[in-house]
Order: C-alpha cells, then structure tokens, then sequence
C-alpha cells in the first residue's frame, strides 16, 4: 500500500517541533510496510502536486511567515486543500494552520485577516493585555473517550459555529478558548488543534486514525493497521497527565 | 552616588558574602535583586563608573563562552574586568556581578534576550557584540521575530560612538546590525565564515530566518554552516550579507559555533585596537567544560543541540548521554526536540537518556531510529569508566555539574 503525505509550508510553518507528526506519521507507515511518501508543499509547489496526495499536514508559524504563506494559500493552496476535505481526505492542521483555516482571524490591532474559510470558526485576540494561553494540557477525544496531550501556546481565541464539531474536551488547560472547555475541532475527516509542534508522538491514535482513514478512501475499503508496540508513546503520554495532577 | 544606592550596594554586597559562605549558591542573583528593588536605577548608575566602558554580548547561543573570550582578551591587555560570570543574564544579575568589582575597567556581560531592551535602557555601551537568533524556548521568549522586534526598537536607543558587532551570516542578525548603524556616530563592524569547504551538505531542519528582511523573498545560499547561518544573498531586492570585517581565527574549542564565538571575540579586540590570545582559553562552566571522564555539552535548543551533536561525533564520541528537562529555564515545552536532527547520531554510538522527560526523549529517539537506554535517575546514568559525552539541558546542566562537583559554578 502506499500513501503520499501533504506537508503544507515546511519551511514556512514549521516553529517548534511541527515535524515531529510527519515523522511519526511517516514511521508508522513505514512499521507497518506501507509505502509513505512525503511530498512538500511550499510556495513554489504547483497545486497538481498537493492534488495527489492523500493525507494533509499544516502546522504553526510566526506572523511574518504567516503572512508569506497566507498569501498563497489563500489564492492557490486553500482552495484545492478546501477541496480535499470535503472530499474526506484526513487532515490535521495545528496552531496557526487551525486559526487559518477558519473564517478570519481577528489581531487586536487592525482589521480581521482573512481565513480559508475551510472549519466553520474564527479566531480573536482580545488584546495585549489577555495573557497567551500556554502550558501542558490533558484532554479526552469526544468521539473516541481516548486521552490526548499536549503543550499549546496561543494567544488567539477560537470560537466554533454551529457547522463543527469540538475534537475533545479539555481535563486540564485552556483549548480553544480558555472558556467552554473544548479543544480543537473536527470536520469530516479533517482535525484541527492548539496542541502545538508534535502532537502526533504521544498520542499515536490519533496518527494511526488519520492513516486508517486516508488507505479507506485510497483503497476504498475498510483498513484495519496492525498494532504497534506504544509502551513508551504512552509513557510518555502518562507523564504529561501524572504531572497535572489528573 | 547618593545614599540608597551606596546602602543598596552595601546590602548588596553582605547578601552576596553570606550566600557564598553558606554555599546557598554563587550570589548570582539575589544580591543585584535586593540591590534593583531598593534602588531601581543602580544599574545606571554602576555601569556608568566602570572607568573604560560596557561590552554586552546577546544572541542565542554562545553568550556565555563568547563575553569569557572577550573578558580573557580585556585581562590580557592589563584590564580589570567585571563579568556575569555565573551565566545569570537578567538584569539583577548584571548588578550583582557590578557590586561585587564596582571599580574595574571594563564590564562584560551577556544579557538575556528577552532583558536587552530593559539593560539598554539603562546602560550606554561602548561595544555590543550580536551572535545569532535561534528558535529558542517558545513559552518564554516567543518567537524569534517577536524577539528581533524587541531589539530592533531596543537598538535604536544605542549612543553615539557605539560600536555594532554583529554576525553577518545570520541574516537577521545582519539586518538588525545594519539598520541600527545607519544612524550617524554609530559604526557595524561584521563577522562571518568564508570557507567553502565548511559549508554543510544536507541542510537542518530547524532554520528560522530564510526569508528576506526587506521583501520577503526566499533567500539564495552559496552555502550554509548550520541552521540559517550561511552566506546568503536576497535574489530580488539585492539586499546580502555584508563583507565580514573578521573571518579569520582560530577558535580555542571545537565546534563551528565555536570559531563564531572566536571571531566575535576578536571583532572586539580588533575594535579596541588591543592584541587578543585565546590559545590558553579554558571553556566556561557546561560548555565543553570536562570533569573526569565527562564531557559537558550544554544543549539547549534545535540549533544548539545539533552543533553540539555534530561536534561530538566529530570527536569521536562513543558514548551519549542525552539529559531533557522542563524547568523554567529550560523551557517547560519540550516540542523542540522534534527540530534536532538526532537521526545524525549511528548505530555505534551507545545512548542514553534521563532527565524529567525522558519518556519524550526516548520516543523521539525511538522514531529517529537510535536505540537508547533509558536511566530515571540522573545518577545512574552518569556512572561509567568510559568517556561519556553528556548533551544536556539547562538545568540538567546544573544537576550532572551538582551531582560530580556540587553546586558551586565559578
């Protein structure tokens, strides 16, 4: 089997520990003999090649970098990633990705920038003062009841409209908002998340969830992974928790 | 001087004597705490007698081995110095260091990123020496941007006569250096790299600044080093890295990162116009610094972390040990080990790892494909008759220097 993994803006989006989903991603495919390839996608990447691939990436990035890939992505990537998520190709989109791929997100100087408008949500800041939101978070998958973990940093607050879903709901931390005590959001087989850099690496489900999904809708049937030895994934992940108090 | 401030040195001063003496630690930073909180503009006011001037060192990486470089060459050429020694680069450690030698020539000291703006609002430099920005503790410094704003606004506040050193290969480093000198009366003097043959095959992951400062254009390399750090050039507003002042040096340690500290170093002497010998340099604490059979590697972020892992390959290490922990100063968010190219460590190499997250550290281990012992006590992991090459954090740093020499750094 084989699978070819969108990597959005790499040298654009990629701040602190991004790469860690796509090497993970990557190396579960590559535990379990599936041929991945990693394709990356950056401003001078023509769209035919994001058009080929089966599974999407975006990750984090600070303003000014933001801002160079915002303008392509708005003009040329969004609408073809916009596409392949409604198509039900399995996406994950971290930090400054999530808040891009809302409707518009709101600094508190200065107009709103415009989103892609691909999750139904927007993001504001609500002014220098607000302190960011950052720490080791805890929080449980509504759909799966599966504990994940993480560390965001956001000073952005995102709110969800009637059309999405939350992702989890947040044990200890701030999520989205720091107020109705969700995290992240799921679209189709699309998430979105403030876990910030490598979410992928102490939550190994949801890594495996978005494999599982991208080989059904390339092979069109229902595709079951091995299972792969996670002691330490979830030692890991179990320090993140002990280490809240939950 | 008037009275509160000899009172808040004196106080200063007796904190300081009672901590060593106590051995509650190196009187690094409670002393020039003390003193800010009972007279808030000391600093200026210590800074300004010092007879010949303040050097300050900022950067990234490298501060703390580049302001010892520029202490030795000061001494040497028959100064008296004052220096944060202890590596406590916030402002009540500057005081600190300042009460306890208030009548030297010269102050050195390397300031804390984030602290340069509030230590230039405070001190008038002659020289200020500018090294590199490297992503670098995202929870508490912010982004590398968010940083270089800070300096930017901070640098314009430089006197006239004061000197720029800054690293050319960096390009935002050179940027910054070149828009504060464009102001009359202040001068840039660059340092960078010029050989080829230096130049590294596959690039890192971790680069920050490969985008161009006036257009936002993808930077050309004729050749990167490491991280972003290379000789660069904008392809469409012509903007480039300046013609280094200095390049040439030979550096006391090894390590690329090393030669920079080297030639920032002799940026300041050729400045002052005084002879610089670093050939009997001794490393500062942690950084290279050997205690037995151990080998400290201080390695604190992406960029880091990969020069020092590069370094002790070259060397021939045969034995890891890598230390992670989430302290305040280091950073309570360890996502940056996914930036470090472990996947450079071979099969050959024996590795270990402990520290408080040594559960994350096995893991990125485990996907870079580099089979590690796991140790839960810092202890046990340092116990071997071999050489042990030791890569740790922050704070880790401090507990293998604590655990084989106790608490005393200087």
């Amino acid at each position: 089997m084989k699978l070819t993994i969108a990597w959005l803006y790499p040298d654009l989006m990629s701040t602190y520990g991004d790469r860690g989903n796509i090497i993970v991603l990557t190396k579960r495919c590559e535990w379990r003999d599936i041929d991945a390839k990693v394709e990356e996608i950056t401003l001078e990447t023509p769209v035919s090649t994001l058009k080929k691939c089966d599974l999407i990436f975006m990750g984090g990035a600070q303003d000014r970098q933001q801002k160079l890939a915002g303008e392509d992505f708005l003009k040329n990537k969004g609408p073809i990633v916009r596409e392949m998520v409604e198509k039900g190709i399995p996406a994950l989109f971290v930090c400054a990705a999530y808040q891009f791929v809302g409707h518009y997100y709101k600094p508190y100087r200065g107009g709103p920038i415009p989103g892609a408008g691909i999750f139904d949500l927007y993001t504001q800041h609500p002014g220098d003062q607000a302190k960011r939101l950052i720490g080791n978070v805890v929080a449980r998958v509504i759909s799966s009841q599966k504990t994940i973990v993480g560390f965001e940093n956001h000073g952005g607050r995102t709110y969800l409209g009637k059309n999405l879903a939350p992702f989890a709901k947040v044990i200890k931390g701030f999520g989205n908002n720091g107020e109705d005590g969700y995290e992240g959001a799921v679209y189709k087989n699309a998430i979105g998340s403030y876990f910030h850099g490598p979410l992928l690496p102490k939550n190994p489900h949801i890594a495996d969830w978005l494999i599982a999904k991208a080989l059904e809708r390339k092979e069109q049937k229902s595709v079951k992974l091995n299972p792969l030895d996670d002691v330490l994934e979830l030692q890991a992940q179990e320090y993140v928790v002990h280490s809240l108090g939950v | 001087m008037n009275v509160i401030t000899a009172l808040a040195i004196c106080i200063g001063k007796l904190i300081a004597r009672a901590s060593q003496l106590t051995n509650l630690g190196a009187g690094g930073t409670w002393p020039g705490e003390i003193a800010l909180r009972l007279s808030p503009n000391i600093l200026s006011s210590l800074a300004s007698r010092l007879k010949k001037g303040v050097i300050l060192v900022a950067g990234t990486n490298g501060k703390t081995t580049t302001a010892k470089m520029i202490q030795i060459i000061l001494e040497q050429n028959g100064n008296s110095v004052v220096h944060n020694a202890s590596g406590a680069n916030l402002d009540n450690g500057i005081v600190s260091a300042l009460i306890q030698k208030p009548q030297a020539d010269w102050g050195v000291f390397e300031v804390d990123e984030n602290t340069l703006p509030v230590v230039l609002r405070q001190v008038t430099p002659k020289i200020i020496v500018l090294l590199n920005l490297f992503r670098d503790q995202l929870d508490r410094y912010g982004e590398v941007d968010v940083i270089a704003e800070k300096w930017q606004k901070a640098l314009k506040k430089l006197p006239k006569g004061c000197t720029i050193i800054a690293n050319a290969d960096d390009p935002l480093v050179a940027h910054l250096g070149k828009a504060a000198s464009s102001r009359p009366g202040l001068e840039l003097r660059a340092f960078g790299i010029d050989e080829p043959k230096l130049f590294q095959k596959k690039i890192d992951h971790a680069t920050d600044s490969t985008f161009c400062l006036n257009c936002g254009a993808r930077l050309k390399y004729e050749g990167v080093y490491f991280s972003h750090i290379g000789i660069w050039s904008c392809p469409k507003c012509g903007e480039k890295r300046p013609k280094p002042d200095v390049s040439e040096g030979n550096s006391p340690l090894p390590g690329l990162y090393n030669l920079y500290n080297t030639l920032a170093s002799l940026s300041v002497a050729k400045t002052l116009k005084i002879r610089a010998d670093l050939s009997r340099f001794r490393p500062a604490f942690g950084r290279q610094e050997e205690i037995g059979n151990i080998k400290l590697f201080l390695s604190k972020n992406p960029a880091g972390f990969n020069q020092s892992l590069r370094t002790v390959l070259e060397l021939g290490a045969k034995q890891l040990l890598l230390v992670l922990n989430d302290r305040i100063p280091d950073g309570r968010d360890v996502s940056w080990i996914w930036d470090v190219d472990f996947e450079m460590i071979p099969n050959d190499v024996s590795v270990r790892v402990s520290g408080d997250r040594v559960y994350d550290l096995a893991l990125r281990l485990k996907y870079a494909g580099v089979k590690a012992t796991l140790y839960e006590h810092l202890d046990e992991a340092l116990e071997t008759p071999e050489i042990l090459y030791v890569l740790p954090t922050y704070s880790a740093m401090l507990e293998v220097r604590n655990i084989l020499k106790g608490r005393k750094i200087l």
